[in-house]
């Protein structure tokens, strides 16, 4: 048998995994640059912090919200990158986390990645999801009129689009 | 689900500081989408912004789920129309990759000479409008608006569209590049080169510009990783970071290119570097048009999104553009996600446009590049 080396990203992946035990759940590589982590949502700021101070990831390349209702549930994805090391720059880290439907909130990451600012309140918007100490919680691409549940969760149909 | 009344909570002039006022500027179409800027003004200096985008929302995201993979195509490109084949590139690769198709060689040649010469056609779009309009040049807008349309035609006579596409389904592109098509775009590349030296001439060197934009709105690099911009905004502040040198996708693996890049931050360095992108462009295309192998250009696809998540990533001509897909073995797609250059350069906005005169403001705007319409989706 001969022993491969790790890959970055698998290298990557114990690093986290070693550092927060009971945060890291599950680390996967799907393909090459492409890394997923699913994470405790409580340890959301230690593990950001120490993505930013001891691996130099400094950027929120986005934030989405996938609503699962069947299991009671919304996941929050952050898409992280590096600008700064040169080794890691072309990976894509996406750190996953599950909130209950009911009560989803979760820490901002706005005072670690200013970068993601816009996109806790899209999420804020379209899911509901409640951003803890974001600077700036408002509306930000629906009317000011707009008035109903948030638009991108699945039990809030459309029929007037119909189906194509 | 909408009320009758809108209730704007905005009240003008009145604020906190007695000597401040606030302005709204928007939402009308200030050259590029629709976009409504609140500033606050202390005489002739804006003290802060406060950018209030949406006008152009259509909930793209939502409306995905509702079509099939393939006739979502048309509108996800919408969002940018002048950047269209980079949209729909983005949308379909992570849609390949679940399926697990690999589009032979010749198409993904035809791709990349696509995608590079709507780079072209966006930058020159940005020339006329964003930086000619905006700094009161009236003959770069004419003469950009003029070369742009020789670029158009010829994606038409390739596409059979003047600006949305939809040229790129899963599997590779719709159509073979037409009889007489590479002597064309080569005849249009050896045009289009010689006026860029006029361009340089009239634009890029003319004291007036230089005046107006070089040590305006700067963003330092480490301020520029700090907001996570992308795309020329960020080369512009001396971060080489180009996804087509990180992730090559389509033909880029094959071809050789420089990424501009420019340490001073201003906005004349943002100027700068789409212009020194589109020689590259050129560039590409031509190396394209000679390594171009013989094949087929497209494989069958299924029409069904395995399940699954996967992003595609492309550099478009606003900075890096991502599409997220999640499938569930539908031919519906069960999320998908856009993550595009406006909408993360938005943030630089209100962190330049702060402590200018109110006449800095359009050459700052300009200079970022930014598409309201892609930005609220």
């Amino acid at each position: 048998m001969n022993q491969a080396t790790p890959t970055r990203e698998e290298v990557l992946i114990s690093q986290l995994k070693n550092r927060f035990p009971e945060a890291v759940k599950e680390g996967k590589v799907d393909r090459a640059r492409y890394v997923t982590l699913t994470f405790e949502k409580d340890h959301l700021l230690e593990i950001a912090e120490f993505m930013r101070n001891e691996m130099v990831f400094d950027h929120v390349k986005g934030i989405a919200g996938v609503d699962y209702p069947a299991h009671k549930k919304i996941e929050v994805l952050y898409f992280i990158g590096s600008f700064s090391k040169a080794e890691i720059e072309d990976l894509v880290v996406v750190l996953k986390t599950e909130l209950p439907r009911e009560t989803a909130v979760i820490a901002s990451v706005t005072s670690i990645w200013p970068s993601s600012h816009f996109f806790e309140r899209e999420t804020f918007e379209m899911f509901g999801v409640k951003f803890e100490g974001h600077p700036d919680m408002r509306k930000l691409l629906t009317l000011d009129n707009w008035e109903g549940p948030p638009p991108m969760l699945k039990d809030v149909k459309f029929p007037e689009i119909g189906q194509r | 689900m909408m009320t009758q009344t809108p209730t704007p909570n905005i009240t003008y002039n009145k604020t906190d500081e007695p000597s401040t006022l606030d302005v709204s500027v928007g939402p009308q179409h200030p050259g590029s989408g629709h976009v409504r800027l609140l500033m606050r003004v202390d005489g002739d200096y804006i003290v802060s912004i406060d950018p209030d985008i949406g006008y152009v929302h259509r909930g793209c995201e939502k409306i995905a789920e509702y079509r099939t993979a393939v006739s979502s195509i048309p509108h996800l490109e919408r969002p940018c129309i002048i950047d269209a084949i980079h949209l729909n590139w983005a949308y379909v690769l992570p849609i390949e990759e679940l399926q697990g198709v690999v589009v032979p060689p010749r198409g993904n040649y035809i791709c990349t000479i696509a995608a590079e010469m709507n780079r072209i056609m966006s930058h020159l779009y940005w020339l006329a409008i964003n930086a000619g309009v905006f700094s009161g040049h009236t003959t770069i807008f004419m003469w950009a608006f003029g070369d742009r349309d020789l670029f158009i035609e010829l994606a038409e006579w390739l596409t059979g569209a003047r600006l949305t596409y939809s040229f790129i389904p899963p599997g590779g592109p719709r159509r073979d590049l037409p009889f007489g098509f590479e002597e064309r775009l080569t005849k249009l590349l050896d045009y289009f080169e010689r006026r860029l030296v006029e361009y340089d001439r009239i634009f890029f060197r003319n004291p007036l510009v230089i005046a107006r934009a070089k040590g305006v709105g700067i963003l330092k690099r480490e301020d520029a990783i700090k907001l996570g911009v992308t795309g020329p905004v960020l080369r512009g502040s001396g971060v080489k970071y180009d996804v087509r040198k990180l992730e090559p996708y389509g033909a880029y693996q094959e071809l050789e290119f420089e990424i501009p890049s420019y340490e001073e931050g201003d906005s004349y360095a943002r100027f700068l570097v789409r212009f020194e992108e589109m020689k590259q462009s050129i560039h590409i295309i031509r190396q394209a048009l000679k390594k171009m192998p013989k094949g087929p250009i497209a494989r069958k696809a299924p029409l069904i999104i395995p399940e699954g998540e996967a992003i595609g990533r492309v550099e478009s001509s606003r900075g890096e553009l991502m599409y997220m897909v999640q499938g569930d073995n539908s031919d519906k797609p069960y999320r998908v996600k856009i993550m595009n250059g406006s909408f993360r350069n938005l943030i630089a906005m209100p962190a330049l446009i702060r402590n200018v005169h109110i006449a800095d403001m359009p050459i700052i705007y300009g200079s970022l590049d930014y598409w309201p319409v892609e930005a609220d989706r």
